[in-house]
């Protein structure tokens, strides 16, 4: 009787569940969809003919999954993507809106060239967390200027950012251009990271791994993820217990994935830039996740968010906060810029004219998936899927890839007002008023 | 009486500001003996006043966004999409002045009629243009009560897809040639002024003057005309404006839309203007400076073109020195206007007061 009463809790409880993240799901995804319907639209009235907006459209989807290494390179388009998300949710939870993650960017692959140029000879083990470690820092003392004047005079951190991006933008421009420069190179580019501190691709991963150093830093960070997740699972396990398995996960990693790696490995495509920035990414989105929910400074910053007034006296230090906040926003972003130096650009280094616009367009993306750092993650993937495959869309329509910026835009525009879609739609509001945080503050 | 408390309020000159009056001076004296050193000390009274006549000319679209700005906060509606409306007036006066040009020559009228009548009616269309972002912002920010800063940045974002598509389409290549910019041009008596005429009144372009004008048409309609006074109590207890028969939604809808069209006018500047070219990252974040301009000059006309001209100064003189120094890495200056901005800012924020409804979607009762 009681069991067969657990059971329906459990089933109404599993369909409350899956209504309620279809409910969650149905915003973003109107929006989505009245985004790409805008696009269509625009492509309509400028070219003329629908015929161009199925090709433009076919293109998008062919380029971003189907071409040769469509869908790896469209999970490389994702990485920074999933970095700079989470910056902005983490921001946008505080009550902060860092619109500058675009030059906290800039400045993670700055910091990571120097890093990167600087040591040479420091093996993998090492030199990698370390430039890694520079971009972060980096990014986070761009981001932690304008989160301290906020603390400290109040000056809005829309403006400080944004500014702090140009100066970002003329100091990328003056370091590729003087200090770092590649003196051999015919091209304006810094002078190439030691192979030491490149992120790995896919394919390199047995190579690599020949090095026992290298199979070290693997075995660590295997260890690391089985100690997490047996805490996770077992949140009361005896210390030995866990001390065991953590233990025998290293010592598996360190002896049988070197060998087992050169048998078998999915990813022999030299041309693949698919690199392991990607599961970093995944890490990162659920330390976010961790941080956020989890620990005592995550809650401060949601309740800063919140509510600003009652977090003051309940005596959180509000001016502490918002340094800190800005201070990892920036540093993710600055770990994304650290990324496509590393693992993407073709010189591994940084080039003159190197535009990302990641930034930018990480503000829609971050607020489509209501600064939940799964959604992010998915996000992300949409969001990499449509900048890689622009321009086959371009290729193959002649429709300019700019077009994506409108549609991510539009898609900007209708998350941001709920109320447009459903009037757009003839849709009833939520008969319950959803009282969410306000995700900006004014100038006061 | 309240309207008359207002316009003593207005003209009254406190103690403070005279010391900030005396502040700047001196700050702009030491700016120009520094600057004047940078250089090598090449800069006479000639180099002195060409200076003056350049930074008002910088100064004119971070004015002009500072007054877009002011339009919108005073009846407390957030804009920081004013960079995004500039970028698209730029873009559609850059467009619009090409393809009308050529439309226009090629129906056999005179090229130098040709030009004038494409040049006013391109920056018409900016204007109209920008109006058109601002609509948006309106609706959604008044209408659908979105947070206001986050319907800012739409706006900028779309600007960017839309100048961006458009520029990719239509004006990256095979541009027909157009009819250049707006041609400078003195005022007929002011010029005469023995030290004011050359620095302020000669060989500037329309917009620049447009801007002095509405600097002192802005300063009027907020302070001395029923409809500032609406404005100011839209901005400050919509509530009560309503209660007294003030349609909020209206004068909202109004002000974002003037405040639209002032956007307009700095951005037709960058393309009617300074240069006869059109690149998607040229307005390089002088809307937000003109919001820092705003800011510092607590939302007054006179106080934000304080601002703008400091801004207008400190950028002619990082061009100057990098014409007079090639062996500056030219990065360097050109990155002052930007640490000057968040100086400003900094230094006067704390100080300034918004509106007390500044941002605030009105729900009506």
């Amino acid at each position: 009787m009681s069991n067969l009463a657990a059971e329906r809790a459990a089933r109404t409880d599993g369909r409350a569940t899956l209504l309620r993240t279809l409910d969650v799901l149905s915003m973003p995804a109107l929006a989505m969809f009245l985004g790409f319907l805008g696009g269509a639209i625009i492509i309509w009235i400028t070219s003329g003919s629908l015929e161009t907006v199925g090709a433009a459209y076919a293109g998008l989807i062919n380029g971003a999954f189907f071409k040769q290494r469509g869908f790896s390179e469209t999970l490389v388009a994702m990485t920074p993507y999933v970095f700079l998300g989470l910056g902005l949710a983490i921001g946008f939870k505080a009550g902060l809106f860092n619109i500058g993650v675009e030059g906290q960017f800039y400045i993670g692959a700055i910091s990571a060239v120097w890093a990167g140029v600087a040591f040479p000879g420091l093996p993998a083990i090492i030199h990698l967390p370390l430039v890694i470690l520079a971009g972060a820092l980096g990014g986070a003392l761009w981001a932690g200027i304008p989160g301290f004047l906020k603390a400290r005079t109040g000056a809005h951190e829309v403006i400080t950012t944004m500014m702090m991006n140009y100066i970002a933008f003329r100091l990328a421009e003056f370091v590729v251009s003087l200090p770092l420069r590649d003196p051999l190179s015919t091209a304006v580019q810094t002078l190439r990271v030691s192979p030491n501190a490149e992120l790995w691709s896919l394919w390199q991963i047995p190579e690599r791994l020949a090095d026992p150093l290298n199979a070290l830093g693997v075995a660590l960070f295997c260890a690391l993820c089985a100690f997490v997740i047996v805490r996770w699972l077992a949140p009361h396990a005896r210390r030995v217990v866990v001390g065991g398995i953590v233990f025998a996960t290293g010592a598996i990693a360190f002896i049988a994935l070197p060998p087992l790696v050169k048998v078998w490995w999915l990813f022999d495509d030299q041309y693949d830039r698919l690199h392991i920035g990607i599961i970093l990414a995944l890490v990162a989105a659920a330390v976010v996740w961790w941080l956020m929910y989890k620990t005592t400074l995550g809650f401060e910053m949601r309740t800063v968010g919140a509510n600003p007034n009652a977090a003051r006296y309940a005596g959180i230090n509000i001016s502490r906060n918002i340094i800190v906040t800005m201070a990892i926003s920036g540093a993710l972003a600055g770990i994304a810029g650290t990324i496509e130096v590393l693992g993407v650009s073709i010189c591994r280094c940084l080039p003159l004219f190197f535009s990302s616009g990641y930034g930018f367009d990480s503000i829609a993306l971050a607020l489509l998936a209501k600064n939940n750092p799964i959604g992010i993650v998915g996000g992300a993937f949409l969001w990499g899927a449509m900048r890689n495959g622009a321009d086959l869309m371009e290729l193959n329509s002649g429709v300019s890839k700019y077009i994506i910026s409108l549609i991510q835009g539009l898609v900007l525009l209708f998350v941001a007002a709920p109320a447009v879609v459903r009037y757009l739609l003839r849709m009833r509001a939520p008969s319950k008023t959803e009282a969410e945080a306000p995700l900006t503050r004014g100038w006061g | 009486m309240a309207v008359l408390a207002n316009k003593q309020r207005a003209i009254k000159i406190s103690s403070r500001q005279i010391l900030n009056a005396v502040f700047i001076g001196i700050g702009a004296v030491a700016v120009f003996l520094v600057f004047d050193a940078i250089i090598g000390g090449k800069c006479d009274s000639k180099c002195v006043i060409g200076t003056l006549n350049q930074a008002i000319r910088y100064a004119a679209p971070v004015a002009l966004a500072a007054y877009c700005g002011l339009m919108c906060e005073r009846a407390a509606v957030i804009n920081i999409g004013i960079e995004g409306m500039m970028l698209t007036a730029a873009m559609v006066g850059y467009g619009v002045n090409v393809y009308a040009f050529t439309w226009l020559k090629a129906g056999g009228m005179d090229p130098a009629l040709a030009g004038d009548a494409s040049r006013w009616l391109s920056l018409l269309l900016a204007i109209a243009a920008s109006g058109l972002m601002a609509l948006l912002h309106g609706v959604v920010s008044i209408r659908f009560k979105a947070d206001q800063i986050i319907s800012g940045t739409v706006i900028n974002i779309l600007a960017l897809g839309i100048t961006g598509y458009f520029y990719r389409q239509y004006l990256a290549q095979d541009i027909p040639p157009g009819p250049g910019t707006f041609a400078p041009f003195d005022i007929p008596l002011l010029a005469q002024i023995p030290i004011l005429g050359p620095i302020v009144f000669q060989g500037q372009k329309p917009i620049v003057y447009f801007m002095m004008i509405v600097t002192l048409l802005i300063h009027y309609v907020l302070f001395f005309t029923p409809w500032g006074l609406r404005t100011r109590a839209v901005g400050e207890n919509p509530r009560a404006a309503d209660t007294l028969g003030i349609n909020v939604f209206r004068v909202r809808y109004i002000n974002v839309l003037l405040g639209g069209a002032l956007a307009g006018f700095a951005g037709a500047w960058f393309t009617l203007e300074a240069v006869d070219v059109f690149n998607p990252q040229m307005t390089n974040g002088l809307g937000f400076i003109g919001l820092a301009a705003m800011i510092f000059g607590n939302w007054s006309p006179f106080g934000a073109l304080a601002g703008a001209l400091i801004f207008g100064l400190g950028n002619t003189i990082t061009t100057t020195i990098s014409i007079f120094r090639p062996d500056i890495p030219s990065q360097i200056p050109q990155m002052l206007p930007y640490v000057l901005t968040i100086l400003v800012l900094t230094g006067f924020v704390g100080r300034a007061i918004p509106p007390a409804a500044d941002g605030q979607p009105y729900e009506k009762q």
